[in-house]
């Protein structure tokens, strides 16, 4: 029965019959068996001269942005470009984005997980790794931005002969709190995904050494029934963990706003307002990543069109929320009745920082409404693109938050400007390459597709197709009714 | 650690397998197979994983620990900042959570860990790399008297191939 | 109230003399470390020693302050007649003099065009022989000596040196002080300068007099205008008349703003010699405002009249608006106590006539000593040319300027600090001076190396038998040494040294009328507030201080109206070109609402060539200046031609530290007008005098119980020593563990309150808070060139980094404008000096992540510098936005962002840390006068005495405009100020319980009309303000 694999393109099977996008069950038609899965997406991990450029040019942002810090700790930061009382500036924005970034993943891996959205099998592994190098990113920015860097280790609580602890009151604490314990789980969620699949390298390993690691890295899984049981529940209570925590981290990355006077940062929407902004901005990042790999790995007919497609459609609620969000916010400008505030938002919207706000309100709010078109939905060039425009939106959402506000304060006498410098924009620069580094190693280790998981959903060899009792479509009937999600 | 293990390259197969072992009176029964398929777990019928009891524990003693280190430290050196208490639970309950949390999800994986025997130096006898690829084995422990009998019924099953190991 | 401080300074008076009795005759101390200590000298305890500041010609008392053999600050002197214990900006800056890196070494001499350091033995041998030659040439009578004005007898001594050696007397020289003024008080009062008693005036009209700033002893007219200012119900209404709104201007309650030159005709209309019409058509003032002008100036007296116009009709203009105060002799123009700082001045134009002498090639020998004539006149006076002609030029200056710079051989002299003296600050007193400290370089006192001199050539010997001036001095002190011991105590004395023979100079003709003069707009030069007419310009504190009314610091601007603004088609910032037949020049424009729309004006005083590193800043206005500009007295006419203005083209930042002028209705500073105060107190401010209330936002519905709403029975943050707000849950009296937050804890701290009110009423915004707040607390200055990061390619250049506001003062004087922005002449200002306000509940406190600031059980906001990592999180928080970071290593010696290049580091206060790179830090209400306050009571088994002490900007304040104390003590004066009904707190809304209490400015429109003087734009709808 194992007929000649002839590589099927995903485009003629939508020809074939258009799939029910509503339905979360996305089947891979051009998957025949196990073997193919394993083939096809082992094979991606063989280095090529692009990736290496790729690499390459990482890891010279990546200096860049470093030799721009070392100078900026030797001189003071002075070298950037704030401007008091603007006190916060690029890094705290660029912060901010990388932490949004990182939730998109943990909501395809974690929560479509426990919304048993199928179309999620795909593409969360490479959301999840976006999320663990997204969030070590994120996590350089407060220091980077510190007076004295040095000296960052006062913010974490550890026991020393002068009984010197961290305020816990302070909104930075908690960041420290959440920052760390999102990377610790993001991290593990990630490993602990991995491992089936590292032991299918172990087992497809001819090399040696990289068969000894991966050996190691597989902590000798077998693939037994006990494995997977407990697997599968520990995967469940990991998803059950994230959920709340991602909501949580971005939570608390607001309240560094929100729990502070200045106009335009003393509001009670900023929680939901972030998380929603923050799933936006990463899903908006999923594309600038997925698109150009599935093409370049030749995997059209894993992350299907169908998957972008679903992805597309959480992209445009949230784009949705978000705008509802902003509308909000003028909203209570007006309706609160407070002349700072109302000061502000026209300063904002009108005065100083209008081309930063016709920025943001375009990329955000106006550009997503194309996804409503399921024709631009399943336009993988249009998704590029709009990602693009996301991704800046977003950093200016970050910027018109941080920066108006602080310039255009309380004490008229104090307002300023703010203008970053060449050290600001060559940190931000490193920073992208430093997520890219991280990334594009990823890619060329480990599988870019969970194995294990694409296997669930590929219909299993059988001796008698057409007997009974035997699940012939793939779809997943739960085993235990009373424990959702045991596996799918 | 003797037995008979069974290779198979169908699911089917390898359910008609288990289903006939399980009637026989045989050693324990390992199933190896690429990806969880309930299938196999509905002939299996495991109890349900321990792992909940680990991440129970796991998150209550994180959620104390978290408020009891804000609170100790606070009231060890007291120093009034903004007019607010000394103790003031609330912005610790952020604390509580984010160390729930943290320590909830190790436990948890340490919990997967211990229950599958996680990490394993060396793979045991009746693991065969195809298990990882497509096909599905079946390891039966079985007194040598009965690893013939056994080794019929896995080849009357279907098994592409049936191995004793001792 | 006015009773109260009275008292307030009595007690500080007795406080700060008691910490003098370290003065004495005693040799001078030397640098410590000490093996064995003098007993006058405890190592970390500061002593005072009483002298006078020479840093312009009225000579007020200080009290220097020495830790261990350095000066480290310079105070007013409490006993002394003009000072009172209060000092100016560029007084305290006097330190910056004595410690400016730029100052002379030793005595040097020109050898081919270069300056070489000699031996003060081989310099004295060259003087010497030179002036052997010229008395063997028989020329020694048509010889110079420039000698920077000053009162006292040094004048007398080198008068007779000179005349021993066949010199003619020296010349007096100054172009600081007002001479038309001084010559018409000469004839009119028979005094150089009267006191102006402002007490007794109703009405007060100033012609251009800048009395608060610049124009005569502003310190002690600054706190005789504050006394009669604070006394609401006869204060004086003050009415300025000129082209532009000095500080003064800004402090009237009136504005006639009257062509350049035609104060004249004004001032002959309050005479009565000229018609309302003539005068309007002469000033460009409608004649109405002439007209109820003259109604109030002649209906209410006893009045008071002050020229201080600096043009070609000056002389004129003083004596004119003398005779206007014939009346008021002994009323409001006191002559009794005439201040005699300005006796003896010279007019500029004796020194105009010995320049032109030497141009003529007819003098032999030049002495100079502290004058600069080459500045003085401006480039087109060609001064160093006719310099270049002497053949052998002697300065004794001590400080770089472009008169040295031609000179052959310097023999740099003592800084006053350095050195005896005295003065005679007003009729029948001594001024004493006395060295407080050894020399810092290789220096000799000018009198001296005159003495020594004089007694190396035998024909001189005879009659200078003292080895030095000190004994010079003694040997004239009345009572001889024993009493100038005693005297040195206090800095003063009854008594004369001898008076000042008055010169009449040469008759001058004075240049032509304004009007004459080719060019569009009129331009207006004016000496800098603080930079004088340059004499500070290399002192950074005093180029760092913003301007108290442009704003501008490091930089010359050309101060234009909106209106010649949109003429010319520019905004803040793009360049226009002022030129005149003297010269042109290039510089940014600055749109100010107090100039007239045909006026640009100019301050003189910056972009000096060879005065040192930090006098570079800016561009040197007297460029402009024509060659010949005086009035008939000879004074300098800074305000004598037209200029061409035209847009250049091109654009320069302002180097500014105002964000907007505008308080967009937020009710920062508050003002109340005169008549509504003392009326019963209505729970509903605005209904009563809400209309002057900047647009407060309570307007209407206040609930004084409401908490955190300021209102008169409840000051938020000011209720208890251990008040809830600022004590958390520890203030409960039900929370058994309070640690030193509880009221019985042993250091006793929760049972005060520190707290400070700030009188708007009688703040001028003088700004000597801010320059105060600079020497005590070590802030370094950051605007200097090289201190900004090469980062900002088009930000280089004096000021980069306070265009990027990240000046550190941490305290700062806003300069808000109420009205005017819809074309009216008339505008009001409000000055607000903003520092940390010390919240109850302060916003920065809960969000540090490590402590590094929190609320002392005293009420203090601390900073902790060493725990402070640098997050600036708390400035964001801080609605004040009064916290400020070190973008860089200012206090780091090896870097180019050094604020204290050797010897500056030696001012520093050894109290107060200099902060590293990367730290967050604030106003600390002086906690180091605090807790050594504390010690000492402690230490001297004693509670802590109301008043005792007090904090540095309330020290310096010249108008004793801010009060500082134990808010939970009823026995300190700032309780009684917070009780007052003016008292608010700022942004009281956000519930900060602030510790510092402003009491409400105080409007005086005139009777009949509210909107004058007042414009109460503000007030008639209040949200409306913008």
């Amino acid at each position: 029965m194992a007929a000649p694999a002839k590589p099927v393109d995903a485009r003629d099977i939508e020809v074939l019959h258009r799939p029910n996008i509503a339905s979360a069950d996305i089947q891979l038609p051009a998957v025949r068996d196990y073997e193919q899965v394993d083939n096809e997406i082992t094979a991606t991990l063989s280095p090529t001269a692009a990736w290496y450029l790729g690499l390459a040019t990482a890891v010279g942002f990546l200096v860049i942005g470093a030799a721009a810090w070392t100078y900026q700790i030797y001189s003071g930061l002075g070298v950037a470009g704030y401007n008091p009382p603007v006190m916060w500036g690029v890094y705290i924005i660029t912060f901010v984005f990388w932490v949004g970034i990182g939730h998109a993943g943990t909501l395809i891996s974690a929560i479509l997980y426990l919304f048993r959205a199928g179309f999620r099998t795909t593409i969360y592994r490479c959301a999840e790794a976006m999320t663990v190098f997204a969030v070590m990113t994120a996590g350089l920015f407060p220091i980077l931005h510190l007076g004295r860097p040095w000296k960052f280790f006062w913010l974490i609580p550890y026991p020393n002969w002068r009984y010197l602890w961290p305020n816990f009151k302070s909104p930075l604490v908690w960041d420290v709190f959440a920052i760390l314990t999102y990377l610790t789980v993001s991290t593990t969620f990630l490993y602990v995904g991995l491992i089936p699949d590292i032991a299918v390298l172990r087992d497809r390993e001819k090399n040696p050494i990289r068969r000894r690691i991966y050996a190691v890295l597989s902590l000798g899984w077998r693939n037994s029934d006990r494995e997977w049981r407990h697997f599968a529940r520990a995967y469940l209570f990991l998803a059950a963990f994230s959920t709340p925590l991602v909501l949580s981290v971005h939570s608390v990355v607001s309240f560094d706003f929100a729990m502070g006077l200045p106009p335009g940062w003393h509001t009670t929407i900023f929680p939901p307002y972030f998380v929603a902004g923050a799933i936006f901005s990463g899903i908006g990042m999923v594309f600038t990543i997925i698109i150009p790999l599935r093409k370049w790995f030749r995997l059209q007919h894993y992350v299907t069109l169908n998957h972008l497609d679903a992805a597309a459609k959480l992209c445009l609620f949230t784009s949705l929320v978000v705008g509802c969000a902003y509308m909000i916010e003028w909203f209570i400008a007006w309706y609160s009745g407070l002349q700072v505030e109302q000061d502000y938002f026209w300063n904002r919207i009108f005065g100083q920082w209008w081309w930063a706000s016709v920025i943001l309100y375009s990329c955000n709010m106006i550009l997503p409404l194309s996804l409503f078109s399921q024709r631009l939905r399943r336009n993988t060039t249009w998704l590029f693109i709009l990602s693009i425009f996301i991704n800046i939106g977003m950093w200016f959402e970050r910027f018109v938050i941080v920066i108006p506000s602080l310039s255009h304060e309380f004490e008229p006498w104090q307002w300023s400007g703010y203008r970053p410098t060449w050290v600001d924009y060559a940190i931000l620069l490193g920073s992208f390459g430093w997520f890219s580094m991280w990334f594009l190693l990823f890619i060329k280790q480990f599988p870019v597709i969970a194995i294990a998981e694409v296997k669930e959903i590929v219909k299993p060899r059988l001796k008698r197709p057409h007997d009974q009792g035997i699940d012939m479509s793939g779809q997943h009937v739960a085993y235990e009714r009373e424990t959702p999600g045991e596996h799918e | 650690m003797r037995g008979v293990l069974g290779h198979f390259r169908e699911l089917d197969t390898t359910v008609d397998a288990i289903e006939e072992l399980k009637q026989g009176s045989f050693g324990p029964i390992t199933v190896y197979s690429p990806t969880p398929r309930h299938e196999l777990e509905h002939v299996i019928a495991a109890p349900p994983s321990s792992v909940r009891k680990f991440t129970l524990v796991g998150g209550l003693l994180g959620v104390t620990f978290g408020y009891w280190i804000a609170i100790w430290v606070s009231d060890y050196w007291p120093l009034v900042v903004g007019g607010k208490p000394i103790a003031s639970w609330v912005p610790y309950t952020i604390i509580g959570f984010e160390v729930m949390v943290l320590v909830g999800a190790l436990s948890t994986v340490a919990g997967m860990f211990i229950n599958s025997r996680l990490p394993r130096v060396s793979m045991t006898v009746g693991y065969d790399p195809r298990f990882s690829h497509g096909d599905y084995g079946v390891w039966v422990e079985c007194d040598p008297e009965d690893a013939t009998k056994c080794e019929d019924l896995l080849r009357a099953s279907g098994a592409s191939e049936v191995r004793r190991e001792r | 109230m006015t009773v109260q401080r009275r008292d307030f300074l009595k007690v500080l008076g007795v406080g700060t003399a008691t910490a003098t009795v370290g003065c004495g005759t005693g040799e001078v101390e030397r640098l410590i470390p000490y093996l064995v200590s003098p007993d006058e000298t405890v190592p970390g305890v500061s002593n005072y020693y009483a002298t006078t500041c020479r840093e312009c010609a009225a000579a007020c008392g200080v009290l220097a302050e020495t830790r261990d053999g350095r000066v480290i600050k310079v105070e007013g002197n409490p006993q002394h007649p003009l000072s009172r214990g209060a000092i100016c900006a560029r007084g305290q800056a006097a330190v910056q003099g004595l410690y400016n890196p730029d100052r002379f070494r030793g005595p040097m001499v020109r050898r081919n065009g270069t300056l070489e350091r000699v031996t003060w033995e081989q310099a004295l041998q060259l003087l010497a022989q030179k002036l052997g030659e010229t008395r063997a040439g028989g020329r020694a009578a048509s010889s110079v000596f420039i000698n920077q004005h000053e009162s006292g007898s040094f004048p007398g001594l080198l008068d007779a040196w000179l005349n021993a050696i066949g010199m003619p007397p020296h010349i007096s020289f100054d172009t600081q002080s007002d001479f038309a003024a001084i010559a018409a008080n000469r004839q009119s009062y028979g005094v150089a300068w009267p006191r102006y008693d402002f007490r007794a005036a109703r009405v007060v009209v100033s012609f251009g007099a800048d009395f608060l700033d610049s124009w005569g002893p502003s310190v002690s007219q600054q706190l005789d205008w504050a006394d009669a200012r604070a006394d609401v119900a006869h204060a004086p209404r003050l009415i300025y008349v000129g082209p532009r709104r000095s500080l003064t201007g800004l402090n009237a309650d009136e504005w006639i703003p009257c062509k350049p030159g035609s104060e004249l005709a004004i001032a002959r209309m309050l005479g009565g010699q000229a018609s309302v019409a003539d005068a309007a058509t002469a000033s460009g003032v409608p004649a109405a405002q002439l007209a109820t002008l003259q109604r109030d100036f002649t209906s209410m007296r006893p009045n008071l009249a002050l020229a201080g116009g600096t043009g070609p009709g000056a002389m004129q203009l003083a004596l004119a608006v003398n005779a206007l105060n014939a009346a008021n002799v002994g009323a409001t123009v006191n002559v009794a106590e005439a201040v005699t700082g300005y006796d003896g001045m010279d007019s500029p134009a004796v020194a105009r006539a010995a320049i032109e002498r030497m141009r003529a090639g007819g003098v032999p020998l030049m002495f100079v000593r502290g004058a600069n004539p080459v500045h003085a006149f401006g480039k087109a006076a060609k001064v160093a040319e006719a310099i270049a002609k002497v053949p052998f030029k002697v300065s004794f200056s001590s400080v770089p300027d472009e008169t040295t710079e031609l000179c052959d051989l310097i023999l740099p002299d003592n800084h006053s600090l350095e050195s005896w003296g005295d003065a005679a600050p007003v009729r029948g007193t001594i001024g004493l001076q006395q060295p407080a400290m050894e020399p810092v370089f290789d220096t000799r006192a000018t009198a001296d190396v005159l003495l020594e001199l004089a007694r190396r050539s035998p024909s001189t010997a005879a009659q200078n038998p003292e080895p030095g001036y000190r004994n010079w001095l003694i040997s004239r002190f009345p009572g001889g040494a024993r009493a100038l011991a005693a005297a040195l105590q206090s800095g003063v004395a009854a008594g004369s040294m001898g008076a000042r023979a008055e010169r009449s100079g040469p008759a001058v003709a004075g240049s032509p009328d304004i009007g004459s003069t080719a060019g569009d707009m009129y331009l207006m030069l004016y000496q800098h507030p603080v930079l004088g007419d340059g004499r500070g310009a290399n002192k950074p504190w005093l180029q760092e201080l913003p301007d108290p009314v442009t704003k501008i610091c490091w930089q010359t601007v050309a101060e234009i109206h909106p209106r010649a603004a949109e003429r010319l088609g520019v905004e803040n910032g793009d360049l226009l070109t002022v030129a005149t037949a003297a010269g042109s020049l290039t510089l940014p424009a600055l749109v100010y609402l107090g100039v007239r729309d045909d006026t640009v004006a100019i301050s003189i005083g910056r972009g000096r060539e060879f005065s040192g590193r930090y006098a570079l800043a800016g561009v040197n206005a007297l460029d402009l200046l024509p060659a010949t500009s005086s009035d008939s007295s000879g004074a300098l006419a800074y305000v004598s031609t037209k200029a061409r203005v035209a847009k250049a083209g091109g654009h320069h930042e302002l180097v500014t530290t105002e964000g907007s002028a505008r308080q967009h209705g937020r009710g920062i500073a508050r003002a109340v007008a005169a008549a509504s105060l003392g009326q019963p107190y209505d729970p509903a401010p605005a209904a009563a005098h809400g209309a002057d209330d900047g647009g407060h936002h309570e307007d209407g519905h206040v609930v004084p119980d409401m908490v955190g709403m300021a209102s008169r029975e409840f000051l938020p943050g000011l209720r208890a020593p251990v008040a809830n707000d600022a004590q958390g849950d520890l203030g409960d009296p039900n929370s058994n563990d309070k640690g030193m937050y509880a009221p019985d804890h042993w250091s006793g701290m929760a049972k005060r309150r520190w707290a400070m009110t700030i009188d708007l009423a009688r703040c001028t915004g003088c700004s000597a808070c801010v320059t105060a707040c600079y020497a005590e607390n070590n802030i370094p200055t950051v605007g200097a060139d090289w201190q900004n990061a090469k980062v900002f390619p088009d930000r280089t250049g004096f000021g980069a980094n306070i265009i990027r506001s990240r000046e550190m003062s941490w305290i700062r004087l806003e300069r808000y404008f109420e009205g005017g922005e819809h074309g009216e002449s008339d505008f009001e200002t409000r000055f607000i000096p903003m520092m940390c306000q010390h919240c109850g509940n302060a916003p920065c406190e809960p969000v540090c992540p490590v402590y590094a600031t929190y609320h002392a059980p005293d009420g203090l906001n601390v900073q902790v510098y060493n725990r402070c990592v640098g997050t600036r999180y708390c400035s964001n928080n801080c609605p004040y936005k009064v916290r400020y970071f070190n973008w860089f290593g200012y206090g780091e010696p090896n870097r180019p962002h050094y604020a204290f290049p050797e010897p500056l580091n030696w001012q520093l206060n050894p109290d107060v840390t200099v902060r590293g790179k990367g730290v967050m830090e604030k106003c600390t209400f002086c906690v180091q006068r605090i807790r050594e306050a504390e010690h000492r009571a402690s230490s001297e088994k004693r509670p802590l005495n109301a008043d005792e002490f007090t904090v540095a900007c309330a020290q310096a304040c010249p108008s004793r405009a801010i009060t500082f104390g134990d808010a939970a003590d009823s026995a300190w004066s700032v309780t009684k100020l917070i009780d007052d009904e003016r008292a608010y707190h700022v942004f009281d809304e956000l519930n900060t319980y602030t510790a510092v209490v402003y009491l409400k400015k105080v409007n005086h429109p005139r009777e009949g009309a509210a909107t004058a003087g007042a414009p109460t734009g503000a007030g008639a709808a209040p949200q409306a303000v913008h």
